[in-house]
C-alpha cells in the first residue's frame, strides 16, 4: 500500500507586491514529502526557497500571496483552512527553524518561558510538566545544564546555542513536518558540523518528516534523502540525493557542482567551470527556459518555449528541453582527478616580500558593560592577532583559514595599515612597516600593498562611478599620465571581464559579482607587487564564486602579484593557495605547503576543520573529528595551548600550561602542538568512499 | 561574463538627471510627501510673490478699520494697529521661509563640523564632542533660545543664531551616528589604502554618503525651525515688532482675541500649516527612502 | 550600577557649573540692566546707581558668580570681623523671613544702624525684638583719619558706613520708594550661597528664589503631571493601535492626527483650543485667573485647556514614536517566531510586541522632558498660568539672573535626573543592557 505523503505541493506560484505591480517570485512548484522523509531544496540567494518555506505555514506576510496551485499538508488544502486551524497547525504540526537563531528569539523573554509558550499554545498540560518536557527536550539537543538555560536570555547563549535552543523549540511538539531554513548558514564550520549531527541523529530517533533549505551542496548532501533544485523561482530538478550526485539531469545542478572547488583535490587538479552571467531577477525572467541565457547546452528552442516539469527517469523530475538526452549522455561524470601538474618550487635566495615577527594586535573591548563605560574596569583587549610570524615570497599566495574570529581579518588590516599592531614587526620590500598606519606610509608602499575586501556592498562608495573609483587610484599614484587615465580604466576593467560600459555606471546598478570584479580592478590598478584578499568571495553566490576565484588566480599569474587569501573556505584556499597557515583564536597553529596542510600529519584542528566541512557527495562517508563546545573569546584565550578546551587529543596539564612548541615536520610544514610527531602523523579526518 | 547589449554608454550628464528623475521619483510615489510639498510649494509661492498678492504694504496703518473682520478692502480684516492681515501674513511667509532654512543650514555647518571628525577619528575627540553636546542637550532648548535671545537682543540674525545653535547638537549627532558606521564600510579603508588624508574621507567619502538620511533629517529640522521661530515670536523674543512675523502676530492679537480673532487665526493656520506641510514632506520622503532600502 | 550613577552625577555638576558660568557671563555681556528694570523707564541716574550699589551689581562678575556660588558672608566675614549668621524666623505656619545677623562676643545677635548721623547697635532679644544702643565707640580710622564701620544692617546686607559722609539710598518698601540720607557707602548682600542652599534673592521680586520657584514648581507639577497622565497613555495606545495596523486606513487616520498634534506649536494648539471652547462653544475659561497661587485645584475648569494643549503636543510625539517601535518589532523575526509557535495574535501582541517596542518610547520620552519643558513655558504663556515656565519667561525678559540661573539649575536637574531614571527602567525592560 502506498503511504501518503505528508506534504504535498502542487503548481505553486507565489507573487509578491511591489511598487511596480505584482512579481512573481515562484512559479509551477511540485514536490511531496513522505513521512519521515527529507527533502533537501537547495538553490542560490534570491531563488524563492524561503518564500516556499514560508507558504507552506501561511506566513508570506501582506505583500506575498499564493496566486496558483495548492499546498495539501495531511489531506487538507491549506489555502482553504480559516486562521484559527492555520494557527493550530504551526508550531504543533509544522514548526520551523530560523536562519538567524539569535534574531529569531525573543530578546527579553527567558528561554523557558519561549520554550514553554510553544507547548502551552497546543496542550493543556500542566506548568510542571512543560518544564520537564522543556528541559527534556534540551537535553535531546545535547545543551548542558538545561535548567540553567531555562532561566537565561537569548544574547547569553552562543549562536550554536541558540540555534540548539530553537530547534528543541521546533521539535517540543513533536511536529510531523519540520522546515528548516539555512540552519546552519550562520554558524561556522565547526559548530555547523555539530548542528548537522544533531539534525542527523533527531531525524533517526523521531522520523519527522523535514524540508531542509540550503544553498549549501555538502550540506544538502549529508542530510537529505531527496533534492529539489531551484532555480529563479522554479523547480528545475527533482530526484533521491544518489540520482541528484550522480546523474543529474538538468545543466544547472551540473552547473552548481562544477564550479565548486574540492576540498579534497590536491591543488592543480581541479578546474572551475563557473556558470556565465547572473541568475535573473524575478521581475526580467526570460520567456523560454529560464536557465537558457546562461546554459551552454542551450540549442535555439530551448528559448522558445518554457520547458515542463516531467518525470525524466523513475522519481527523477527535470525541466529541461534536453533532459532525455542526458539520460544517455550523462552531462556530469565525476572524473578520476587529473594528475597535479602543481609544484610549489620555492625561489631561490630571493628575500620574502613580506615578512611579519610575532605580530600582535590588541583591540581595546568596545565599551558594553556600564563598569566598563565608567573606567572603573581594567581595561580589557580583545586579543585578535596575538604573536603571528609568517612571510609571503613573491609572485606566491598564502591561504589563511581559520573560523570566524579567528583573527585572521585582523591579520590582514594590521599588513595593509588600517590597524596598528600592538607589537612585533613588519617588514614589506625591506621597508619596516611595523608602527606605521597606512597614514603615516610613503606612496611606495601603499602602492605596491593592496587589498581586496569581502562584502561587495561595502566595497565600493555608492556615490561615485564604477570608473570613477578606479581612476582615483591611478590619478592619487600617478600610474599613467592624466590623458591616459580613461583608457586605463578600460583595460582595467576589461582585465576583470567588464566591458567600457560599466564605467559610468552606479554601485548599485552592478550585481555583486560584479561588484567584487571593480574592487579587484581598483586593487590591481596601481600594479601593486601585493594583494591581500579578505574572504573575497564569501558573500556572493556559489555560481559567481567560481568565476572571481578564477579571475583572481589568473591575474596572479598574469601580474606575478603576491597574495594573501584570507578564507574560513578550506576548498578555495587548497584550489588556490601555495603556503596555507591555518589560525586559531589569534595564533597560526599549522604552517606549510598546500598539500602539506592537507594531508597528514595535522594539528588536530586542522583536522576537525577538514573534516567538518560538508562534501558534495552524499557517498562519502565521513569519520568526524568532531569539536566539542564552542570557541572561546578572544578577550581571555585559555592559558596554554589556546586549542585545549576544545582538543579532543588533549594530552593533559601540559597543555593547559605550556605554550605548544613548533614541531617542524617538514622544510616548510610546522605544527604547534604537544603531541609527539608520530601522534601527529597519525590525526586526519577519515573520508571513506561506501562500497 | 554576460554584457547587457541594451547597456549604451551614458555620459554623466545623463547619469545626473537619471538620478534626479529618481529622487523626484521617490517623492511622487508617497501621497503624504507630494501633499507636504504642495503645501510648502503653495506658502513659497505666497512668499515669493507678497507684493503682486497683496493690495498693503504689512506696515501700512488704517487708522479708519482698527480690529475688523473680513471685508472686500481687507481679505482677512485688519488689526489692532489697522493693518492689512493679509498682508501680514504673506509677508510674514517670507520672514519664516527666509529664517528657518537659513538657521538649519548654519545648524548643519556646525553640526558637521563637530560631527564628522567625533565619528571618524572617535578617542578623545568624540568624547570631547560629545560632552560638550550632552551639556547643550541637557538644557532645555526654549530656555536655551530665551536666554541667547534675551541676552544678544532680538533681530533676525539672532534668531538664526540661537536656532543654529539649538539645532547643532541633534545634527552633529546624526551626522556622527552615520559617519561611524559608514566609516567601517570597505570603500573607507579603500580610501585609506590609496593614501587618501582623513580631512578627503570625511568629505568625499562619507559625506555623500550621509545624504539621504540628512536630507531627510534637515526638511524635518527646517520644519522645527519655522515652529521655533513661530515660538519664540509669540514668547515675544522674536523679531522686533513692526517686522511681519507669526508668532508676533499671534501675541499681538491674542490679547484682542475676544474682539477679532482674525490677525490669531490666519497667523496660527498659516504656522501650523506650514510646520505640517513640512513634516509631512519630510516623512513621506523618509517612509519612502525606507522601504526604498 | 550605583557607580555608573555616581558618573552620571559628576558630569551632570560639571555640565551646571559650566552652564552656570555661561549664564552669568550671557547676562553680563546683554544689552540693559537690572536696575534700570526694576526702577522702571523714569528713574533717574543716581537712583540707579544706587540701587546697582545696593543690589552689589557693582562689584565684579567673577565676584558676584562666587558669591552666589559660596555665599558672600564669609567675604563680609573678614571685613566686619565678627561671624555672621543666618537664623529664620517663623511667622504663623507659613510665613518665613530669613535674617543675617552678626555674632557678638557674649554670643548674642546684633546689627548696626545710623540714627541721626550716629552709630546704633541693635541687639536681638529672644522673644525677637531688639534693643539699640548707640556703639560710636565702634567707628574705625583708616590711615587718612576718616572713620568707617562694616556692620549688618536690618536689610540683610554687609554694609560699610563712613562717618560725615552718607549717600543716598532708595529702597523700594511697600509704602512706595522712601530715600533715605546718611546711607552707606558699600554694599555686600549676604547669601550663603548656592552650594549651600541658598539660591540667592530675586532681583525682581526682592524674595528668596528657591521660595518663589517652589511655588510655581507646584502648578507647573500639576500642569505637567495631569498633562503627562492623559498625554503617555493615550499616546502609547493609539500608537500601538496604528503600529499593529500599520498601512491599512486606522493607521492612515492615527498617524496623520500624531503627525498634525506634534508637529503644530503649543502656542497654535492653544489658541485653537481657546477658539474651539472658550469663543465658539463659550463652555471653558480661555485663560487661567487664580486668585492666590494655591487656590489651582479650587478652579478645575481652568485647568482643562492648559492640560489638553500640553497633552496634545506630546501626545502627537508618544505616538508617532511608539509606532515606529511597534511596526519595527511586528516585522522582527522573533515576532515571526512566536506566530509560528501558533500563538494567538493577542498572545503575540501581548507577551512579544508590546515589552520589545516599549523599549524605545519610554527612554525617548523620559529623554524629551526638556521638550515638555518647553511646552510648559509656551503652554503657561497662552493661558497666563502662574506656573515655573511663565516665571523663568520673565526672569529671562527681566535679566533677573538669579532666577534664572536657579530655574536652569533646577532644569538640568530635573533632565538629567529623568535621563537616569530613563536609563535604569531601560536596563529593566532590556536584559541584554542588564547582563551585558
Amino acid at each position: 500500500m502506498k503511504e501518503d505523503p505528508i506534504l504535498s505541493v502542487q503548481n505553486l506560484a507565489i507573487a509578491y507586491k511591489t511598487r511596480k505591480g505584482y512579481i512573481q517570485a515562484v512559479r509551477d512548484v511540485s514536490f511531496e514529502i513522505m513521512p519521515g522523509e527529507n527533502l533537501g531544496l537547495v538553490g542560490e540567494s534570491g531563488c524563492g526557497k524561503s518564500t516556499v518555506a514560508y507558504s507552506l505555514v501561511g506566513f508570506l506576510g501582506r505583500n506575498g500571496r499564493i496566486t496558483n496551485g495548492r499546498i495539501i499538508f495531511k489531506g487538507q488544502d491549506m489555502q482553504s483552512l480559516d486562521e484559527k486551524t492555520l494557527r493550530k497547525l504551526r508550531g504543533a504540526h509544522i514548526a520551523m527553524v530560523y536562519q538567524e537563531p539569535m534574531s529569531s528569539l525573543n530578546p527579553t523573554m527567558r528561554i523557558g518561558r519561549q520554550l514553554a509558550e510553544a507547548l502551552a499554545a497546543h496542550t493543556d498540560l500542566p506548568a510542571e510538566e512543560i518544564r520537564q518536557r522543556c528541559i527534556k527536550a534540551l537535553q535531546d539537543v545535547y545543551m548542558p545544564e538545561p535548567e540553567s538555560i531555562l532561566a537565561r536570555y537569548p544574547h547569553q547563549l552562543s549562536g550554536g546555542q541558540q540555534q540548539r535552543v530553537c530547534i528543541a523549540m521546533a521539535m517540543l511538539n513533536q511536529p510531523e513536518l519540520l522546515i528548516m531554513d539555512e540552519p546552519t548558514t550562520a554558524l561556522d564550520v565547526t559548530v555547523e558540523a555539530a548542528v548537522l549531527d544533531l539534525v542527523a541523529e533527531l531525524q533517526e530517533k523521531f522520523r519527522t518528516a523535514t524540508l531542509y533549505i540550503s544553498h549549501n551542496l555538502g550540506v544538502i548532501a549529508r542530510v537529505a534523502d531527496k533534492v529539489g533544485v531551484m532555480y529563479a523561482g522554479e523547480l528545475v530538478e527533482l530526484a533521491s540525493t544518489e540520482q541528484i550526485y550522480t546523474h543529474p539531469l538538468h545543466p544547472y545542478t551540473v552547473g552548481l557542482m562544477r564550479c565548486l572547488p574540492d576540498v579534497d583535490a590536491p591543488r592543480g587538479t581541479r578546474e572551475l567551470h563557473p556558470i556565465p552571467g547572473r541568475v535573473p531577477s524575478p521581475a526580467e525572467v526570460p520567456a523560454g527556459c529560464i536557465f537558457a541565457p546562461r546554459c551552454e547546452y542551450a540549442v535555439p528552442e530551448c528559448s522558445a518555449g518554457r520547458p515542463s516539469f516531467q518525470e525524466i527517469a523513475p522519481g527523477h523530475f527535470a525541466r529541461c528541453w534536453r533532459a532525455r538526452e542526458w539520460l544517455e549522455n550523462p552531462l556530469w561524470t565525476k572524473k578520476p582527478a587529473k594528475s597535479s601538474t602543481y609544484v610549489c618550487a620555492k625561489p631561490e635566495s630571493e628575500e620574502p616580500i613580506l615578512k611579519v615577527e610575532d605580530v600582535r594586535t590588541y583591540y581595546p573591548v568596545p565599551f558594553t558593560t556600564v563598569r566598563s563605560l565608567i573606567g572603573l574596569e581594567k581595561r580589557r583587549y580583545v586579543r585578535a592577532v596575538d604573536g603571528v610570524s609568517l612571510s609571503v615570497d613573491c609572485g606566491y599566495t598564502l591561504g589563511i583559514v581559520g573560523e570566524s574570529g579567528c583573527g585572521k581579518s585582523s591579520l590582514a588590516r594590521t599588513i595593509v595599515g588600517l590597524e596598528t599592531p600592538t607589537g612585533g614587526k613588519m617588514e614589506f620590500l625591506g621597508i619596516d612597516i611595523s608602527n606605521e598606519p597606512v597614514e603615516r606610509r610613503r606612496r611606495e608602499v601603499i602602492r605596491h600593498l593592496q587589498m581586496v575586501f569581502q562584502n561587495p556592498d561595502g566595497t565600493l562608495n555608492p556615490s561615485y562611478t564604477v570608473g570613477d573609483q578606479i581612476a582615483m587610484s591611478l590619478k592619487r599614484f600617478r600610474v599613467v599620465p592624466a590623458n591616459e587615465v580613461y583608457g586605463r580604466v578600460v583595460q582595467l576593467l576589461e582585465a576583470v571581464k567588464l566591458n567600457e560600459t560599466y564605467y559610468h555606471r552606479l554601485p548599485r546598478q552592478l550585481s555583486g559579482g560584479e561588484k567584487q570584479r571593480v574592487g579587484i580592478a581598483r586593487a590591481i590598478a596601481s600594479n601593486p607587487k601585493m594583494v591581500i584578499c579578505d574572504e573575497p568571495v564569501s558573500a556572493l553566490d556559489v555560481s559567481v564564486q567560481a568565476a572571481v576565484l578564477m579571475l583572481l588566480q589568473e591575474i596572479q599569474q598574469q601580474f606575478q602579484t603576491a597574495m594573501i587569501l584570507i578564507s574560513h573556505d578550506l576548498s578555495s584556499v587548497r584550489f588556490f593557495s601555495d603556503y596555507v597557515a591555518v589560525m586559531y583564536l589569534g595564533k597560526i597553529v599549522e604552517y606549510g605547503q598546500v598539500e602539506e596542510i592537507f594531508s597528514p600529519p595535522s594539528h588536530p584542528y586542522t583536522a576537525a576543520l577538514l573534516a567538518a566541512v560538508p562534501r558534495p557527495d552524499p557517498t562519502l562517508k565521513q569519520e568526524f573529528v568532531r569539536l566539542s563546545g564552542e570557541i572561546p573569546s578572544p578577550v581571555n584565550p585559555p592559558a596554554g595551548c589556546r586549542f585545549h578546551t576544545r582538543c579532543p587529543y588533549k594530552l593533559g596539564e601540559i597543555c593547559e600550561r605550556e605554550e605548544p612548541p613548533a614541531r617542524r615536520m617538514s622544510m616548510d610544514h610546522v605544527i604547534y602542538c604537544h603531541l609527539p610527531a608520530d601522534t601527529l602523523q597519525a590525526i586526519h579526518p577519515v573520508i571513506r568512499r561506501s562500497a | 561574463m554576460a554584457v547587457d547589449s541594451t547597456m549604451i554608454r551614458i555620459t554623466p550628464a545623463q547619469l545626473r538627471w537619471r538620478r534626479f528623475k529618481e529622487s523626484v521619483g521617490l517623492i511622487f510615489a508617497s501621497p503624504t510627501a507630494v501633499l507636504g510639498l504642495v503645501i510648502v510649494l503653495i506658502w513659497v509661492f505666497i512668499a515669493a510673490f507678497a507684493p503682486y498678492l497683496t493690495h498693503y504694504t504689512p506696515y501700512e496703518q488704517d487708522y479708519k478699520n482698527i480690529n475688523k473682520g473680513p471685508s472686500a478692502q481687507h481679505i482677512l480684516g485688519t488689526d489692532h494697529l489697522g493693518r492689512d492681515v493679509w498682508a501680514r501674513v504673506a509677508f510674514g511667509a517670507r520672514t519664516i521661509l527666509l529664517l528657518a532654512p537659513i538657521s538649519v543650514g548654519v545648524a548643519f555647518l556646525l553640526g558637521m563640523v563637530l560631527g564628522l571628525p567625533a565619528g571618524y577619528f572617535g578617542g578623545w575627540v568624540d568624547e570631547l564632542v560629545m560632552r560638550i553636546l550632552d551639556s547643550i542637550m541637557a538644557f532645555p532648548t526654549i530656555l536655551l533660545y530665551m536666554i541667547i535671545i534675551s541676552a544678544v537682543g532680538a533681530s533676525p540674525v539672532n534668531v538664526v543664531i540661537a536656532i543654529a545653535i539649538g539645532g547643532a547638537p541633534g545634527i552633529a549627532r546624526l551626522i556622527r551616528a552615520l559617519t561611524l558606521d559608514i566609516r567601517t564600510r570597505e570603500y573607507v579603508a579603500a580610501a585609506r589604502l590609496r593614501g587618501d588624508r582623513p580631512v578627503q574621507i570625511m568629505f568625499r567619502e562619507i559625506l555623500p554618503n550621509c545624504r539621504g538620511p540628512l536630507i531627510v533629517d534637515l526638511l524635518l529640522r527646517i520644519g522645527y525651525a519655522a515652529f521655533y521661530i513661530g515660538t519664540l515670536g509669540f514668547l515675544g523674543l522674536g523679531l522686533p515688532p513692526p517686522t511681519p512675523d507669526w508668532g508676533g502676530m499671534v501675541q499681538e492679537g491674542h490679547k484682542f482675541m475676544t474682539t477679532n480673532v482674525w490677525p490669531v487665526l490666519s497667523a496660527t493656520v498659516a504656522i501650523v500649516t506650514l510646520v505640517v506641510g513640512l513634516n509631512l514632506f519630510a516623512d513621506g520622503l523618509r517612509e519612502e527612502t525606507m522601504r526604498y532600502q | 550600577m550605583a557607580r555608573y550613577i555616581i558618573r552620571r552625577l559628576f558630569t551632570m555638576v560639571i555640565t551646571m557649573l559650566v552652564v552656570s558660568i555661561i549664564i552669568f557671563a550671557v547676562v553680563e555681556i546683554a544689552p540693559g540692566n537690572v536696575a534700570r528694570n526694576i526702577l522702571g523707564a523714569y528713574a533717574t541716574p543716581e537712583q540707579e546707581k544706587s540701587m546697582e550699589n545696593q543690589l552689589g551689581l557693582d562689584r565684579p562678575v567673577a565676584i558676584r558668580y562666587i558669591s552666589w556660588l559660596f555665599g558672600s558672608d564669609w567675604q563680609a566675614e573678614r571685613k566686619i570681623g565678627r561671624p555672621l549668621k543666618e537664623i529664620v524666623i517663623q511667622q504663623g505656619t507659613v510665613e518665613r523671613f530669613r535674617q543675617w545677623w552678626a555674632v557678638d562676643e557674649d554670643g548674642s545677635l546684633v546689627r548696626w544702624g545710623i540714627q541721626d548721623g550716629q552709630l546704633y547697635k541693635y541687639t536681638r532679644q529672644p522673644d525677637g525684638s531688639t534693643v539699640g544702643v548707640p556703639d560710636e565707640g565702634a567707628w574705625k580710622t583708616d590711615e587718612n583719619g576718616v572713620q568707617y564701620f562694616w556692620g549688618v544692617d536690618n536689610a540683610n546686607r554687609a554694609v560699610l558706613w563712613v562717618k560725615g559722609q552718607g549717600s543716598v539710598e532708595y529702597r523700594y518698601e511697600y509704602s512706595g520708594w522712601r530715600k533715605f540720607e546718611n546711607a552707606p557707602v558699600d554694599y555686600i548682600p549676604l547669601t550663603k550661597g548656592l552650594l549651600r542652599g541658598d539660591a540667592g534673592i530675586s532681583l525682581r521680586y526682592r524674595a528668596p528664589v528657591s521660595e518663589l520657584i517652589a511655588s510655581r514648581l507646584k502648578n507647573s507639577g500639576i500642569l505637567a503631571a495631569l498633562a503627562f497622565l492623559v498625554s503617555m497613555p493615550m499616546g502609547l495606545l493609539l500608537g500601538l493601535l496604528a503600529g499593529l495596523n500599520e498601512g491599512k486606513p486606522a493607521d492612515r487616520i492615527i498617524s496623520l492626527f500624531g503627525l498634525v498634534t506634534a508637529a503644530s506649536p503649543d502656542f497654535a494648539t492653544g489658541i485653537f483650543l481657546i477658539m474651539i471652547f472658550s469663543l465658539w462653544l463659550k463652555i471653558l475659561p480661555g485663560a487661567t485667573v487664580f486668585a492666590s497661587s494655591t487656590a489651582i485645584l479650587d478652579n478645575p475648569k481652568m485647568l482643562i485647556l492648559p492640560v489638553l494643549t500640553a497633552s496634545l503636543v506630546e501626545m502627537g510625539y508618544i505616538l508617532r514614536i511608539t509606532r515606529a517601535s511597534v511596526v519595527e518589532v511586528v516585522q522582527s523575526n522573533y515576532v515571526r517566531t512566536a506566530i509560528l509557535k501558533g500563538l494567538t495574535r493577542t498572545q503575540v501582541v501581548l507577551r512579544h510586541v508590546l515589552r520589545n517596542s516599549l523599549l524605545a518610547p519610554i527612554t525617548v520620552i523620559m529623554l524629551h522632558v526638556n521638550w515638555l519643558i518647553g511646552g510648559l513655558v509656551v503652554v503657561e504663556s497662552v493661558f497666563g498660568y502662574p506656573g515655573l515656565g511663565n516665571f523663568i519667561l520673565n526672569a529671562a525678559l527681566y535679566k533677573d539672573v538669579y532666577a534664572i540661573e536657579a530655574a536652569s539649575m533646577f532644569l538640568i536637574l530635573l533632565a538629567v535626573g529623568t535621563q537616569l531614571i530613563a536609563d535604569i527602567i531601560y536596563s529593566f525592560l532590556n536584559p541584554r543592557v542588564r547582563y551585558a
